[in-house]
């Protein structure tokens, strides 16, 4: 026989894969439109908005299970995991909601090299695609992926701005436009790797330290 | 859909006033929990849903319980068919000792006149799988009712209420005399049940309260303080004597 705390931990995982969804497409639209030019700002912002009212229902019944059933030992630590999880999904789909910002700020930015930005927008695809499968799967050998992926986008994030701020002759609309992209791509990788970090908890308990 | 509807009821033991000017509406198909201190009177109230208060030398009601919307309590209303569809389940499981297992579920269907051996036999073996106990003693079914486990009997009696078909089932505290295995499966069974009937339970454990209901009555003192979505009394109560009890302030 399921136990009634497990008719409850089903809906929540329901309820965390569909912002998964949600969130991966925002993230998705975002760049496209970026890399095509087109202004999605309006879908994109829906799906944002929708993204943080369901991470609000899932707490609200994050806090009624804890509240009925008591849980204790991995059911709990999923369940304070899913709050913070989902946290992490609906950044996503704010800061997919940024980048589709930075067109309307710019203007046209159809000129400019959006190499740097495709390269670490598949990293930080990837990275949402990973930690969300590990949630799926409970696999704690690709959460712990994540945390070297994190590395590996900070650096690109980190030698992009160092590589502006030396060369001369930069075009300002191009620059600072892809420094703004890249930092939200930047904290999107951030927030893909501390959704690794609750999957390890989820399943060891340890906490990962902050780095 | 409301199923029974307590309107401006109270209750007595001789001078004691035990249920004080109660209106509560419980919902068809749903478990509705009853907590409340020792003695705050939630086993009165619920005693006056089938009209088992009336028993006790000395007991007064008044008011009105409605049942389908008709006043149980009306002159020409016999209260042994009012404790037909309204069954009862106590704290302590009480099979007829002397009786074999299929007899303990069968005497109530003997009782209503039910006669034909093999109506009878149909109707313990679906009351034995309604509360998942078939399994266990379809091979023993002449074993006294005594031989099971306190689970086990506590199931027994669960089928003994089932198989005259009510269609309200009032438990008064029917696990505190179980082991936490019995309880947790006592607890699925109920939550199963509320698909067939309405459901009332009484229990001074109101973390079971919070686990199987889907509507919780707050009693203190006699009164009903506050009476909702289980959600919403557990994350959310109103009143200031609620949030002390549940949190364990109190009582």
């Amino acid at each position: 026989m399921a136990r009634l705390l497990d008719l409850g931990m089903e809906k929540l995982t329901n309820m965390i894969l569909d912002m998964a969804e949600l969130s991966e497409k925002a993230v998705t639209t975002a760049i496209q439109a970026y890399t095509e030019g087109k202004d999605m700002r309006s879908e994109v912002f829906k799906w944002s908005e929708e993204l943080r009212f369901l991470q609000d229902e899932v707490s609200e019944l994050a806090i009624e299970l804890i509240a009925r059933y008591q849980p204790v030992a991995s059911d709990l630590r999923f369940i304070k995991s899913s709050m913070e999880i989902t946290y992490g999904l609906s950044r996503f789909g704010r800061y997919a909601y940024d980048i589709t910002t930075v067109l309307s700020m710019f203007g046209d930015l159809s000129k400019c090299d959006h190499s740097t930005i495709i390269s670490m927008a598949d990293k930080a695809k990837v990275m949402i695609r990973k930690s969300i499968d590990a949630f799926i799967k409970r696999d704690l050998e690709m959460a712990r992926t994540l945390s070297k992926m994190d590395d590996e986008v900070d650096n690109m994030y980190k030698e992009y701005v160092k590589r502006i701020i030396e060369s001369k002759g930069n075009n300002l609309r191009c620059s600072v436009s892809a420094t703004l992209i890249l930092r939200y791509l930047e904290r999107i990788a951030d927030h893909a790797n501390s959704i690794g970090d609750k999957v390890i908890y989820i399943i060891t308990g340890e906490s990962t330290p902050r780095r | 859909m409301d199923k029974i509807e307590a309107k401006g009821l109270n209750a007595w033991y001789n001078s004691n006033h035990a249920v004080k000017n109660v209106s509560l509406r419980i919902k068809s198909n749903q478990v509705t929990a009853v907590i409340g201190p020792s003695g705050c009177g939630k086993s009165t109230l619920i005693r006056c849903f089938n009209r088992m208060h009336e028993l006790v030398p000395g007991a007064k009601v008044s008011g009105k319980v409605l049942l389908d919307g008709e006043d149980i309590y009306a002159d020409f209303i016999d209260p042994v068919d009012i404790r037909r569809k309204v069954g009862m389940v106590f704290q302590k499981p009480n099979p007829f000792p002397t009786m074999s297992i299929f007899d303990n579920v069968a005497t109530g269907l003997r009782l209503n006149g039910i006669k034909d051996k093999k109506k009878v036999s149909e109707m313990v073996e679906k009351s034995l799988k309604m509360v998942a106990l078939w399994d266990q003693v379809k091979d023993r079914l002449n074993e006294s009712g005594a031989s099971l486990s306190g689970g086990q009997q506590q199931r027994l009696c669960i089928a003994r209420a089932l198989a005259v078909e009510p269609e309200v089932l009032l438990l008064d505290e029917p696990c505190s005399a179980l082991d936490p295995n019995s309880t947790s499966k006592i607890e699925e069974l109920i939550v199963n049940l509320k698909e067939n009937y309405t459901i009332v339970i009484v229990t001074h454990n109101m973390q079971q309260a919070a686990r199987v209901s889907d509507f919780t009555a707050f009693m203190y003192l006699g009164e009903i303080i506050e009476y909702g979505e289980t959600a919403r009394i557990f994350k959310y109560p109103k009143e200031e004597l609620t949030e002390r009890y549940i949190t364990g302030r109190f009582g």
